[in-house]
């Protein structure tokens, strides 16, 4: 059987490293996993529609209560990984895009989609165009992130805001 | 080279800039970003286009020297057109769905962008009650707004990217893709930008999103020709993203690549089959 070929691009603009130099300039920050009960995984997908899980291992803190989640929206045909930095109030402070990556011509389910991207780097073997920067077509929504940054504001409420 | 992400006017905005010691004036750029989408933003209900929208026709209001700029901009594209852009069909849009519903349309009988009048050059009034949206403007504008402060604080190259209206600036040209409209994953390298900008208007993502067009005909004569249907691609390369963006709306409607108003604005057509 031949197997489709996967078009992609990815880009990638920042690490965890430089997002956390770009909310919180001059803080330290500790790491503050979160465990995600089955509950509030659930609450986190209602408020936002995405299927996906959270996972809780990408959260850090400022010594003066400012959070900084790091999380990631998959679309059809896009996965979108993010930072948010908020206050100790839950505001949010600002939202830098860490990852972008772009797949067509692939219709399979959205865990497996997500799989072949987890964990992989421009060095992975998989067909990624990374030198392609300036692509000029119409507007990609945004539609996505906004439910992410949705379910993070869920998970501030409910688990981050008592600590 | 430097580049970084965020979300704004409801995309996603790139600014790479080729020195990595920029890194305060990429944030500043991004916070002008910010300031365009906070008043000309039709989703914000505080906007400054939604207090434009709700009562320039009762009294005359006051706006920011930059919502100032891009009506000016807006109405000479229109004038230069004979009409085919014009930013007065917000209400359009709302009708489709594709935009919230601020006002109660039905109440309106609304005019255009040719009804605005300018009484200082900050204080603006309409004669008929208006319903305008610069979702095909002002993505452009504020790429060139971000460009000016990239300029001023000291960058001598880069680019500005939002959501595929983009400008490149300073002395190194930037190989540009433009992507094919037949094959979304495909692109198509159409040479190097040096010093200019290119914007693209096409239908591929609303059509894999089951929405109705955005690209509203303001001259449609019934109501079938209020959204243009096609399927190919119509990019406008030009020396700023403002106009780039605003007339990939007059070549996708009128589909003529040597429209009379591309010479008059030194921009150049280029068709993507599909």
């Amino acid at each position: 059987m031949m197997s489709i070929p996967i078009i992609a691009q990815a880009k990638i603009y920042a690490s965890v490293e430089q997002a956390q130099k770009i909310l919180f300039p001059k803080k330290q920050l500790s790491k503050s996993p979160i465990l995600i009960t089955d509950d509030l995984q659930e609450r986190m997908r209602q408020a936002s529609s995405i299927r996906h899980p959270f996972q809780g291992d990408r959260i850090w803190k400022t010594a003066d209560g400012a959070w900084l989640i790091v999380d990631e929206v998959v679309g059809k045909h896009e996965m979108i990984t993010y930072a948010v930095g908020m206050s100790s109030n839950g505001s949010i402070l600002g939202i830098e895009i860490l990852e972008y990556v772009e797949s067509y011509g692939y219709e399979v389910a959205e865990e497996q989609w997500r799989k072949q991207f987890i964990g992989k780097s421009a060095t992975d073997p998989i067909k990624l165009n990374q030198d392609i920067q300036n692509i000029s077509g119409a507007t990609l929504s945004c539609k996505h992130l906004t439910d992410g940054v949705k379910r993070v504001t869920v998970l501030f409420e409910a688990a981050l805001k008592a600590k | 080279m430097k580049t970084r992400c965020q979300a704004l006017l409801g995309t996603f905005v790139e600014i790479s800039v080729d020195q990595d010691e920029h890194l305060s004036a990429i944030a500043k750029a991004f916070a002008t970003i910010k300031l365009v989408q906070d008043l000309m933003s039709f989703h914000n209900p505080l906007s400054e286009l939604n207090a434009i929208n709700q009562r320039s026709h009762l009294s005359p209001i006051t706006i920011h020297p930059w919502t100032a700029q891009i009506l000016h901009i807006a109405h000479e594209i229109y004038a230069q057109s004979s009409g085919l852009f014009n930013c007065g069909i917000g209400h359009r849009l709302v009708a489709a769905g594709l935009l919230p519903q601020h006002l109660d349309l039905a109440q309106y009988q609304f005019g255009g962008i040719e009804d605005i009048k300018f009484i200082t050059p900050k204080l603006m009034t309409s004669s008929k009650p208006i319903c305008l949206d610069l979702g095909g403007i002002a993505k452009g504008f504020a790429v060139d707004q971000a460009v000016e402060v990239l300029r001023l604080n000291g960058v001598e190259s880069g680019c500005v990217n939002a959501g595929g209206d983009l400008r490149v600036f300073g002395s190194s040209p930037r190989p540009v893709h433009i992507r094919n409209p037949k094959s979304l994953g495909q692109l198509i390298e159409i040479g190097s930008i040096q010093n200019g900008a290119i914007a693209t208007s096409s239908l591929y993502f609303s059509k894999r999103d089951r929405k109705h067009s955005h690209i509203i005909n303001p001259l449609a004569k019934s109501d079938s020709d209020i959204h243009a249907d096609f399927s190919e691609s119509f990019s406008i390369v030009a020396n700023q993203c403002v106009y780039a963006d605003a007339l990939t709306k007059v070549f996708a409607l009128s589909k003529n690549d040597e429209h009379p108003c591309f010479n008059h604005f030194s921009a150049q057509a280029i068709r993507i089959a599909a």
